[in-house]
């Protein structure tokens, strides 16, 4: 890893490629960019590091035009550039691949790296291009193929290939490995460096993920709250100081591993208790099978999982996690198969079925089917349990009140009491919400999907900490993360799905990321 | 707000009282005859609450299915089948049982055909906005064709005048109490109608029930995890709205609407201003209550218009222009809102 980070280095010219100066954004009383100065040297892969809303993301989006600065300037081989749109944006040189792929699904490779560019396609052009693009920077993609049919890793590269067709001085990844495997993510950086050495570029590199950064850069600016806090050349910090520069304050440790991505840094495994290795299962799924669309989304998946344990279930996203999800919350059917609670048959897809048979799960998309916006905070606590606060089919409002005081204290939501909007909460807030009324309903199993997503390190460290102490007082978890980190910090085992299907489960003691890496790249050991 | 109706109703007047005097009117006689026939003439106040309680009802329907965000547009087919059905009980005896049988199963017959639209909807995929409203086309042929065979609903009786095609008259003892106040005439079916709005309310606002149909209304798929079935809960709300709008045929046929007869277009508009009357409270039962005497003191004073010898047509243009007036102010402040969220939305 060390020769990798050095060798950019070298690259260094003395004078900046593109100089922000003194950038201001406000939003109402909050401060995206508060006075951020910034130089980023041509050769050099910058990486940008800092929590949800340092605003990092303003930040590129005042380079490539998306957000007008209140204030500063932004200058390019030394001379002060207007960017006033996208377009101009474009023209001075700055390109971004953005988090989400803005691909369409049905079109080829070629046609998409040309949409929206030219009236007159020119098919063999095109594909040349496309080829030619690939063998530079060591990012072949068939250009006939449907964006479709690629994984994750390729139709990255489309997306790259689309940005750097225009030739940008500098390139923007946002979270470029948020959707890859290890091995993908791996396999991204070294030829893109070179070449960008070579040819005298710069990417800025946005992340929150240590590992990734401290991995791919040679300079890390980091940035809370809106302002850069520190500036390191990548060789002479670690992730711990790069941790606490971005928090602002110390994390726990374990936290900190999961949180902050440091997966290349070794870290120490949640203990196995005794009493959960030989328990037996409390939620068994046995060959369940789905189908949409005539596509196979489950494929005669076996899982169980013990009370007191969290098994986390580890993939790539879009391999039958958001199905298991669906399932497990009566909102999909199963085709065949069976699902069983403490060995009793549950009929899936039945309103509310999963829910009576004690199964909590804190959906992947919370807005999707975990809260009611437009409900009060006390109502969205009390969902599933409405009939406890009662008396013949009338509502007693004062018990609802209290009881989601309670909940409101004991989970820290902060919030205008129980009678406010849902949608008036943070994120964060929201989720802690779901938290409260899942574990309230004391399930015997509880199904986390992506619980940390998108929340800030406090919110990811109260989460953890819940799941683990939940885990504690004996409720089965699964763990449904395509955060690798997260799974390896919280869980006893790990299975791992792929394509529908588990390929295999391993004790957290003896997994390995290039075993879990193989495994989700459907590999079964 | 205030000012907003205001201004509305004054530009409608002053167009109302324009197209009177190009017509050939007299203009100065647009408002009096309004406000006359709607409160100021003896009994006309009566006959105004007792017309908005059918308008009421309907809008109540409205609401309960708007709660799941479901568009029942159906009512005035739905009225016209609970009156249809009414008559044909209530012209075949006499006695009070006969009366309260008859506007049960008014009621009965309302909520049948309305759950048609909720079949189509939850086995078929029909959006029921558009199913709801065909229906209408076909109640106004199926009870037009009840009225063509005296098995079914053509007055039995052999002086039949003029041969019209109406339905035999209710018998004296079988009408619907008239409530005798400072010389006006309240039909009982107004104190029952307000209740209901309060049973609305407090079911809507109170109850589990309320919050599940809440719950499917604004997140289908939390309502599903947590065991609330929209089939079963669109199935109850569709069938509420068409029960409450028979109820209201029921009302109106017992209640002596057209002489107590059932005639060809009984309904009268009733079903779609009583859509108006939810539209123009937003969705809020209490209000309605207010709006719906409105709306009746529009019909009223409109019917009265039209006896000042001004033409029946300009009558209906000078009462859609009312109507219009009183609909804009809410609907200037629903777009007003949601620009404001775009713009709040856009700015984050």
């Amino acid at each position: 890893m060390s020769e990798v980070r050095t060798s950019g280095t070298g690259a260094q010219a003395s004078v900046p490629l593109v100089e922000l100066t003194n950038i201001s954004k406000r939003y109402g009383d909050i401060a995206a960019c508060d006075n951020v100065t910034l130089s980023m040297y041509p050769g050099q892969i910058h990486g940008i590091l800092g929590e949800n809303g340092a605003g990092k993301s303003t930040l590129m989006k005042v380079l490539i035009g998306l957000v007008k600065p209140d204030a500063g300037a932004i200058s390019m081989n030394g001379v002060v550039q207007n960017i006033t749109n996208p377009q101009s944006a474009a023209r001075i040189g700055f390109g971004m691949v953005h988090q989400h792929f803005s691909l369409v699904e049905e079109l080829t490779v070629w046609e998409n790296v040309l949409l929206g560019e030219e009236l007159k396609f020119d098919r063999a052009r095109a594909r040349v291009l496309v080829g030619e693009i690939g063998e530079r920077f060591g990012l072949t993609v068939n250009p006939d193929a449907r964006i479709r049919d690629l994984t994750a890793g390729l139709r990255q590269r489309v997306e790259l290939i689309k940005c750097l067709r225009h030739d940008p001085r500098v390139v923007i990844l946002d979270e470029p490995t948020s959707v890859l495997t290890p091995a993908e993510s791996e396999q991204l950086f070294p030829t893109l460096r070179e070449k960008v050495a070579i040819e005298g570029r710069c990417v800025a590199l946005v992340s929150h993920k240590l590992a990734e950064v401290l991995h791919a850069t040679d300079v890390i600016t980091i940035m809370r709250q809106g302002r850069v806090i520190e500036h390191h050349e990548t060789h002479q910090t670690d992730a711990p100081s790069l941790a606490r520069a971005m928090v602002g304050r110390e994390v726990s440790l374990r936290s900190q591993h999961a949180v902050l991505g440091a997966s290349f840094v070794s870290q120490s495994a949640p203990s196995e208790s005794t009493s959960t290795t030989d328990a037996t299962d409390v939620l068994q799924i046995a060959d369940a099978c789905v189908s949409l669309g005539g596509v196979s989304k489950l494929k005669n998946l076996n899982l169980g999982v013990r009370a007191g344990e969290i098994l986390g279930l580890a993939g790539v996203e879009g391999n039958g996690q958001r199905e298991l999800g669906d399932v497990l919350s009566s909102l999909l059917t199963l085709d065949s198969g069976l699902i069983s609670i403490d060995g009793t048959i549950v009929r899936t897809g039945k309103p509310g079925s999963m829910s009576r048979a004690g199964i909590a799960v804190i959906p992947e998309d919370r807005h999707d089917s975990g809260v009611v916006l437009t409900m009060s905070v006390a109502a969205n606590l009390a969902l599933q349990r409405m009939v406890d606060f009662s008396h013949n089919g009338v509502i007693d409002e004062v018990l609802l009140f209290e009881s989601a005081q309670q909940l409101i204290d004991e989970f820290e939501i902060r919030c205008d009491g129980p009678n406010a909007p849902l949608h008036s909460l943070s994120g964060g807030n929201q989720q802690r919400v779901v938290l409260a009324r899942e574990l309230s309903a004391k399930p015997k199993v509880l199904v986390a999907a992506q619980p940390t997503r998108g929340l800030d390190v406090g919110a990811i460290e109260f989460m953890s900490d819940r799941l683990e102490r939940a885990a504690a007082s004996g409720i089965a978890i699964l763990l449904i993360s395509s955060d690798l980190d997260e799974i390896l910090h919280l869980s006893h085992r790990i299975s791992v799905i792929s394509s529908g299907t588990i390929v295999g489960t391993i004790r957290r003691q003896e997994a390995t990321m290039e075993q879990l890496g193989l495994l989700m790249g459907g590999l079964a050991l | 707000m205030v000012c907003l109706y205001a201004l509305f109703i004054g530009i409608a007047l002053i167009a109302s009282a324009v197209l009177v005097w190009a017509t050939g009117g007299d203009w100065r006689a647009v408002l009096p005859a309004l406000i006359n026939g709607s409160i100021a003439k003896p009994g006309r106040w009566g006959q105004t609450l007792t017309e908005a309680a059918p308008l009421l009802l309907v809008a109540l329907g409205a609401i309960v299915a708007t709660r799941m965000n479901l568009v029942n547009i159906g009512q005035e087919g739905q009225l016209l089948i609970g009156a249809a059905s009414a008559a044909m009980i209530a012209t075949r005896g006499s006695g009070i049982f006969i009366l309260i049988f008859s506007i049960l199963i008014g009621a009965l017959g309302g909520a049948i055909w309305s759950s048609v639209a909720a079949v189509l909807k939850y086995w078929r995929k029909v959006p029921e906005v558009v199913s709801t409203l065909l229906m209408v086309f076909i109640a106004t042929q199926l009870t037009g064709f009840l009225l063509t065979k005296k098995s079914l609903l053509l007055d039995r009786s052999a002086d039949r005048p003029n041969k019209t095609q109406t339905s035999g008259q209710l018998a004296a003892n079988t009408r619907l109490p008239y409530i005798h106040i400072f010389g006006n005439d309240i039909s009982i079916a107004v104190p029952i109608s307000v209740c209901i709005a309060l049973i609305v309310v407090f079911l809507l606002n109170r109850t589990i029930w309320g919050f599940k149909l809440d719950m499917v209304g604004m997140n289908a798929r939390v309502a599903q995890r947590f065991g609330v079935s929209e089939r079963s809960a669109g199935i109850i709300a569709l069938a509420i709205g068409g029960a409450l709008a028979g109820l209201a045929g029921s009302f109106m046929f017992t209640s002596g609407t057209a002489n107590y007869r059932y005639t060809p277009g009984f309904a009268n508009n009733v079903g779609w201003e009583g859509l108006l009357v939810a539209l123009v409270s937003r969705n809020q039962p209490l209000v309605a209550v207010v709006i719906a005497l409105v709306f009746a003191g529009l019909r009223t004073g409109s019917s009265f218009l039209a006896s000042t010898g001004i033409q029946r047509e300009i009558v209906d243009v000078v009462r859609a222009l009312l109507v219009l007036a009183l609909l804009l102010p809410p609907a200037y402040v629903f777009l007003r809102g949601n620009l404001h969220r775009d713009k709040n939305k856009g700015g984050k």
